[in-house]
């Protein structure tokens, strides 16, 4: 897996089982968290299976970041315009949650391709309700119309406390991200993995790709953000967005891209630590076998095999028994 | 206050056959999904190019990297494996203990970031592990957790104590009991006060589920059942989860196939894998046979010959003497291999004959002067056994008591990976 998918992968499995087993009905009360800190509840009764109640909460918005009725901009737009009559949102939401949402099964599509699309969609929510403000701002550059907010710093939440900024632009959008960790070994190596990002743009071959840009310090477009945003540990990342990037079909991807720009790079930088451990234990048991191999005739033969030092020491009494 | 604390734990049970995975505080895991990792090692075995200039070396290199991305675990990787021949499998974990922590390493980290997509930074961990692992495994779990993965804290359970824990919610929590876990490539009887495992007592049964599966391949191999080989491993381990059940007596058995052959034959159909041709077959005596092997493991295993109910007799003879009351009261099971039908009647039955044989006996030998107390025998079975562990630790790891027994992260930097070798035994475990 490089990418972080969009849908989230058990609340979809949860809308599969449920539309599967209508008849039956599943009692069913969950709750989970993903990256970001968002947080799911699922509830459905035995007595009516059609309907499913929906929560979601959402990373708590620095103070620079406009909420407006617990929800980024545009999301109640965002939720009728993408699911129609299936989901109905009910105010006030459940005690703890940004959103509750009623879900009515019996006003799925009936046909299996279009319901299984939606079912996708509505596992898809994290990236409707907090990419709706995101997604506003990219729709206005491939739009005609007339343009608002140009040129000014817009704060868009993303992680808890923590936000991005968006610069729209007449002809392009320019999306920085200020870099947290929290971990100083994660710090040095997600610096070095976005260097590195930065010139892999530059390869043949992904010409068409947003330009990006990393610095250690705030770019000038961050003037005026407040003392947190600027502090970040692991520099900025710039990218710029034209009307290429965001026609059509292409607009989904990049909305989810950039609203998860952070979990993706925290994702890499822990694959990066797995990856260099397993090197480590590699080199280890390669460095105790040329040890054992350096060892006098007369003490390896009075030695049995199994007594050979070992990574796996330890282990190896308990496995026998 | 650590903001992870006010998320709930993700409880993780890695097991031979299967890995339950999910949140703290749900009656269910998220996925179970096999334990099992499917690695593209095209790159690994690569001899290294001599010289390192010209971008040649770099698309090497970066074909590498993109390798070790390219990996996936749980049926993915099964059906992966089945498709193309540049995946191998890897299973981590051998009867219980893990073998391979490099593969390891990967399938937890596909289990957070691709299924339960949670960031590792923001909750507690709360993982099992048998009751047999040394204190260097737990080391490494240790190690991996926390500087791979960053954890803020964690807790490394024994698998059978929270399988007891599990009776948290349908009765009044009970430390005391001895724990029957039937997994996939382990079978464990172990003997829980108080919550504390009595290693001492510990018994081990070198049969589980993948020898039933076996048994059951074998049994329709040598009838002649047309199924394709490279498939009946599979079918015979579907077959035992649909059709199999436990009976009271063999023999009666055989003459009950044997009278009504219609009612207690079942087909089973399937396709084949390379040409998609349908083909069916029939499951007869091992729809019983399969999981009387713990009743009788003398027909599948000329070296093991103890049933079950003599070996958790044994093992409960074999604790202190003030705590086998209280054990024979209150036998658990656990594991998905106990699911079968009848298989707690079964058990009951058993042990309480051979308890009762020997109650009978001190009483002769006490010539009658003074009778015994009778002994209660209490096979427990709730519906949520095949994943009790799971559960048991989803319990657990929802009490605010929990959260104080992790190791933390701190403590890690401070002490090192060894603190992980020991797990205090916390309230709400008793
Ligand atoms: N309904 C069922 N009836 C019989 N056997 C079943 C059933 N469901 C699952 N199993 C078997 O249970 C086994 C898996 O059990 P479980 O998940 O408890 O094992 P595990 O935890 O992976 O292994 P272990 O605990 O030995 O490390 C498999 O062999 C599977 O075939
Ligand atoms: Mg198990």
């Amino acid at each position: 897996m490089i990418l972080l998918q969009c849908p989230c992968r058990y609340l979809l499995q949860v809308l599969k089982t449920q539309v599967q087993n209508l008849e039956k009905g599943v009692e069913l009360d969950c709750q989970w968290v993903e990256f970001d800190d968002v947080r799911y509840h699922i509830q459905a009764t035995v007595k009516n299976p059609n309907i499913l109640l929906l929560s979601l909460s959402l990373p708590t918005p620095p103070p620079e970041t406009v909420f407006s009725g617990g929800l980024p901009q545009g999301a109640i737009e965002a939720i009728k315009a993408a699911y129609g009559v299936v989901l109905q949102i009910l105010d006030p939401p459940r005690d703890g949650f940004n959103l509750t949402l009623k879900l009515n099964l019996s006003k799925m599509p009936p046909d299996e391709e279009h319901k299984q699309a939606l079912l996708v969609k509505i596992a898809s929510i994290r990236e409707v309700v907090l990419g709706a403000p995101l997604r506003a701002v990219l729709k206005q550059l491939v739009s005609r119309g007339v343009k608002s907010n140009l040129n000014k710093l817009l704060s868009l939440v993303h992680r808890p406390n923590e936000s991005f900024f968006v610069v729209p632009q007449a002809d392009k959008v320019t999306v920085i991200f200020p870099m947290h960790f929290k971990d100083s070994i994660d710090t040095v190596l997600a610096t070095s993995f976005l260097q590195e990002f930065v010139e892999a743009r530059r390869t043949a071959g992904l010409g068409n790709a947003p330009p990006c840009l990393w610095s250690s310090s705030p770019p000038q477009e961050l003037k005026g953000a407040s003392e947190i945003a600027l502090s970040a540990n692991a520099g900025f990342v710039s990218f710029v967005i034209f009307p290429r990037h965001v026609e059509g079909r292409k607009m989904d991807r990049t909305v989810w891209s950039l609203s998860t720009f952070h979990a993706y790079v925290s994702y890499h930088v822990k694959c990066s630590e797995g990856f260099m451990h397993t090197r480590m234990r590699r080199r280890v048991e390669s460095l105790i076998e040329a040890l054992d191999r350096a060892k006098p005739d007369s003490e390896r033969a009075d030695r049995p095999a199994k007594n050979k030092l070992s990574i796996k020491d330890g282990r190896g009494s308990f496995n026998s028994r | 206050m650590d903001p992870a604390t006010a998320r709930p734990a993700v409880v993780i049970d890695n097991g031979t056959g299967y890995t339950k995975m999910g949140f703290a505080g749900n009656v269910e895991p998220c996925f179970i999904v096999p334990t099992v990792v499917a690695v593209n090692e095209s790159f690994v075995n690569q001899p290294r190019p001599r010289s390192t200039k010209g971008s040649n070396w770099l698309a090497q290199h970066s074909a590498g990297v993109m390798a070790d991305l390219d990996f996936c675990i749980g049926e993915e990787a099964l059906a992966r494996s089945k498709s193309s021949s540049t995946y191998n499998l890897s299973y981590p974990i051998k009867h219980g203990q893990v073998e391979n922590w490099d593969a390891m390493e990967r399938f937890w980290q596909q289990c957070i970031f691709n299924y339960l997509r949670c960031d590792p930074e923001d909750h507690y961990f709360l993982l099992t592990e048998s009751p047999l692992t040394a204190p260097e495994s737990r080391e490494y779990t240790g190690e991996i957790m926390f500087e791979t993965f960053n954890v803020p804290g964690l807790y490394i359970a024994v698998q059978p104590v929270l399988a007891l824990a599990a009776g948290y919610t349908t009765s009044k929590c009970e430390m005391t009991g001895v724990v029957v876990d039937v997994g996939d490539g382990a079978t464990h009887v172990v003997p829980v006060a108080d919550g504390y495992v009595i290693g001492s007592s510990i018994k081990s049964i070198p049969i589980s589920g993948k020898d039933v599966t076996r048994f059951i391949q074998q049994l329709m191999r040598e009838r002649g059942e047309h199924v394709p080989p490279e498939d009946s491993f599979e079918v015979a381990r579907k077959v035992k989860e649909m059709y199999c059940y436990t009976c009271s007596d063999i023999v009666k058995e055989f003459n009950k196939h044997d009278k009504e052959p219609a009612k207690y034959i079942k087909q089973w159909r399937g396709t084949k894998p390379k040409t998609g041709a349908p083909y069916s077959c029939d499951v007869g005596y091992e729809r019983f046979l399969g999981p009387e092997v713990f009743f009788n493991p003398e027909i599948y295993s000329s070296d093991f010959s103890t049933p079950l109910p003599d070996v958790i007799d044994k093992c409960i003879q074999s604790a202190p003497i003030d705590t086998r009351r209280a054990l024979y009261k209150n036998v658990v099971l656990s594991g998905g291999s106990t699911m079968f039908k009848d298989f707690h009647r079964r058990l009951q039955r058993d042990l309480k004959k051979i308890v009762d044989a020997r109650v009978l006996a001190s009483d002769a030998r006490l010539g009658g002067q003074q009778k015994a107390q009778p002994v209660e025998v209490n096979v427990v079975s709730h519906p949520i056994q095949r994943y009790a562990v799971w559960f048991g630790g989803s319990v657990l790891a929802s009490t605010p008591e929990f959260f104080t027994a992790c190791h933390t992260k701190a403590e890690y930097e401070e002490c090192g990976a060894s603190i992980c070798r020991t797990n205090p035994v916390f309230k709400g475990m008793y």
